[in-house]
């Protein structure tokens, strides 16, 4: 699934993140795991969590970005 | 913010050591270069705002170095402007690097301190926000720390001043010569890293980090967003208010105007000379009038508040409430702050675009701002002008902006080729500024708005009292007459207004007050100063930072929006009162 589809407070790990630098230069990279904070009305971005850093990621990208549920 | 480039050294002094300061954007670098040199720089909570450098001198016993502000990065990779001037300040070698570390964001940090172990300059690191880590229950092992990086670490919390002594007293040791150290792997080097030199405690969130989390969240952000909107325009609108009504207003009036005119009468009683100088349009009474009793409370005010919103790291949380309308003109959310700055001054606006996205997302800010976004010193004159009649049809004004500004955001975004960038903000800690940045900012801001303001409006004042006593305002009048009496139901008059607005563009509202107008025909007037030419200076800045070509497109742009919108509304209130 991707990143965007995720459920709220649900934890992810990310499996696949497009070669984007301004992901790179944020530090979202394949294998860490994070949360969803919340998800912005109106095509807005979602926020993640990781660690105690709190990012917007724009919808589009989060669409791009493959995660798996972690139980 | 002019102010970026006004500290740069003319005759750097030689012979001292020069000194880099750097580390990834939002770390509190700014603060630290304040603290460390007590030059003025204004410092900004959000990312981006050091698109230029600074540079200032270190004091301490006698000695002196060179300390240069490098603009906030993440990484050496050379990817962005910012990028490029920092690997090309490094090429020009120094004798120390300070790395400003983010306690409450080490693992990410750290990237940027592996890649200036490429170099071979001596680094001493400040693990800043060491405070803010704690209150997250992060502990940092800084021995350990410094062990990994082999190099200094110092604990800091700028904007308290601690630990910056320490730093000071650092930059004027020696240092041994140092190696280049390869790190082949920084992700999982900094992973390891962290996981020995950090412990996370569970710690209850404080207040202002439940606060912090309410502000993302639509539910509760929304809701606040309007509540901070709300009790900043109150701040503004009714603080503005009192004290041009309690102290400015009483002091022009009673004390300094009888004054000046009893000593012009002593000179002229009468005739021309006498009335360009205490007239109707008295230059020597209006240009204190105008700008320190009826503008300077608003703008003081807007720029308190702005400020305070600014240092809290508020407004990327607005950004990221606002990104799904203004995706809708084809903008990402983080461009409220060049907006929210438009509304202080349409001049650092535009040069606060540079330093983000796409050619087609800067015109788009740009020619919005130059529309219908109005300027502290104009917001201050409409509430002079609107307030006082009718709070309506303040609010009225104020709305159509909103309108026009989303119309026209949408029909650029179609008509306009290229992309906008996708939305990749970080979130900064959400923090009470500190006072003395934030005095310190405030004062310099103001200070820029007298000099810039004061030149300009005497000479437009002084040509006003020259255009409406020589009579060539009815010369003027007669021939915009179709355009202004009979498109927009003005007053002949009122077309000083228009000369006067191409100046400055609280001067395209103030002649209106001393004319006796209906309400309508102040709202008309207030929408045709809305929507018209910024003001010179915003003018010279479009075609410094565009083509002349765009500017003059932007500016027919806002000639043709101001009369047709402002007639249209005259007809239609007309029409339904």
């Amino acid at each position: 699934m991707h990143l965007y589809a995720g459920k709220k407070h649900q934890k992810y790990i990310l499996n696949d993140c497009p070669n984007d630098q301004l992901l790179f230069a944020m530090g979202i990279r394949n294998g860490l795991t994070v949360s969803i904070v919340t998800k912005q009305p109106i095509g807005g971005p979602i926020i993640i969590r990781i660690k105690n850093r709190e990012i917007a990621i724009d919808k589009a990208l989060a669409c791009h970005i493959t995660a798996k549920a972690v139980t | 913010m002019d102010c970026h480039q006004q500290h740069q050294f003319k005759h750097r002094p030689t012979g001292i050591k020069k000194v880099l300061l750097m580390g990834n954007p939002n770390v509190g670098k700014s603060v630290i270069f304040n603290r460390l040199t007590g030059l003025d720089v204004v410092t900004a909570n959000y990312t981006g705002t050091t698109v230029t450098y600074h540079e200032g001198l270190i004091r301490h016993q006698g000695s002196q170095a060179l300390l240069i502000d490098v603009p906030g990065i993440y990484s050496l990779n050379v990817q962005s402007k910012a990028e490029e001037v920092a690997v090309s300040m490094l090429n020009a070698g120094a004798d120390l690097i300070i790395c400003v570390l983010d306690a409450t964001h080490l693992e990410r940090n750290l990237s940027l301190a592996f890649d200036l172990q490429n170099y071979d300059i001596p680094v001493v690191y400040s693990l800043n926000l060491s405070d803010v880590a704690r209150r997250k229950g992060l502990e940092i092992d800084t021995k350990l720390l410094s062990q990994y990086l082999q190099a200094p670490v110092f604990e800091t919390v700028a904007v308290k001043n601690l630990g910056v002594g320490a730093l000071k007293h650092i930059i004027f040791q020696d240092f041994p010569k140092v190696n280049k150290m390869q790190v082949h792997n920084p992700i999982e080097k900094s992973q390891e890293i962290v996981q020995n030199v950090l412990q996370e405690n569970d710690v209850e969130l404080s207040l202002l980090e439940r606060f912090s989390d309410w502000c993302i969240k639509p539910k509760t952000g929304i809701p606040i967003m309007f509540l901070v909107l709300a009790l900043a325009l109150g701040i503004i609108v009714g603080g503005g208010k009192a004290i041009r009504s309690i102290i400015l207003l009483p002091f022009v009036n009673q004390i300094y105007a009888p004054l000046v005119t009893r000593i012009v009468e002593r000179f002229v009683t009468d005739g021309i000379i006498y009335r360009v100088l205490v007239g109707e349009f008295g230059v020597l009474i209006k240009m204190i009038e105008w700008p320190f009793a009826l503008i300077l409370p608003y703008v003081l005010l807007f720029y308190i508040v702005f400020s305070f919103l600014e240092d809290s790291g508020y407004l990327p949380r607005l950004g990221v409430l606002m990104d799904g309308i203004f995706r809708k003109m084809g903008l990402p959310g983080s461009n409220i702050i060049p907006f929210i700055l438009g509304y202080g001054c349409a001049v650092p606006a535009i040069l606060g675009t540079r330093a983000s996205g796409s050619k087609k997302e800067r015109i788009i800010v740009v020619t919005l701002i130059s529309i219908a976004v109005p300027c502290t010193a104009q917001t201050g004159a409409f509430i002079t002008l609107l307030g006082d009649r009718s709070l309506f049809a303040l609010l009225f004004v104020y709305m159509l902006s909103f309108i026009t500004i989303f119309f026209t955001g949408l029909l650029l975004n179609r008509l306009l080729k290229g992309k906008s960038r996708p939305l990749i903000l970080e979130i900064p800690n959400l923090l009470l500024p500190d006072f003395r940045s934030l005095s310190k900012k405030i004062w310099i801001k103001l200070k820029h708005f007298v000099k810039e303001a004061q030149v300009p409006m005497f000479f437009g004042i002084l040509l006003a009292g020259l255009i409406v006593e020589t009579g060539a305002i009815i010369w003027i009048g007669t021939a915009l007459e179709p355009l202004v009496v009979g498109w927009l139901d003005l007053p002949k008059e009122a077309s000083l207004s228009l000369l006067l607005g191409v100046i400055r563009r609280e001067l395209a509202v103030m002649p209106l007050l001393e004319m006796d107008l209906t309400t309508i025909q102040l709202i008309t007037g207030s929408v045709v100063a809305l929507f018209y030419l910024p003001c010179i200076s915003v003018f010279v800045i479009l075609v410094k930072e565009f083509k002349a070509k765009i500017a003059f497109l932007i500016v027919l742009t806002t000639f043709f929006m101001a009369f047709f919108i402002g007639g249209l509304v005259q007809n239609i209130l007309n029409w339904v009162m």
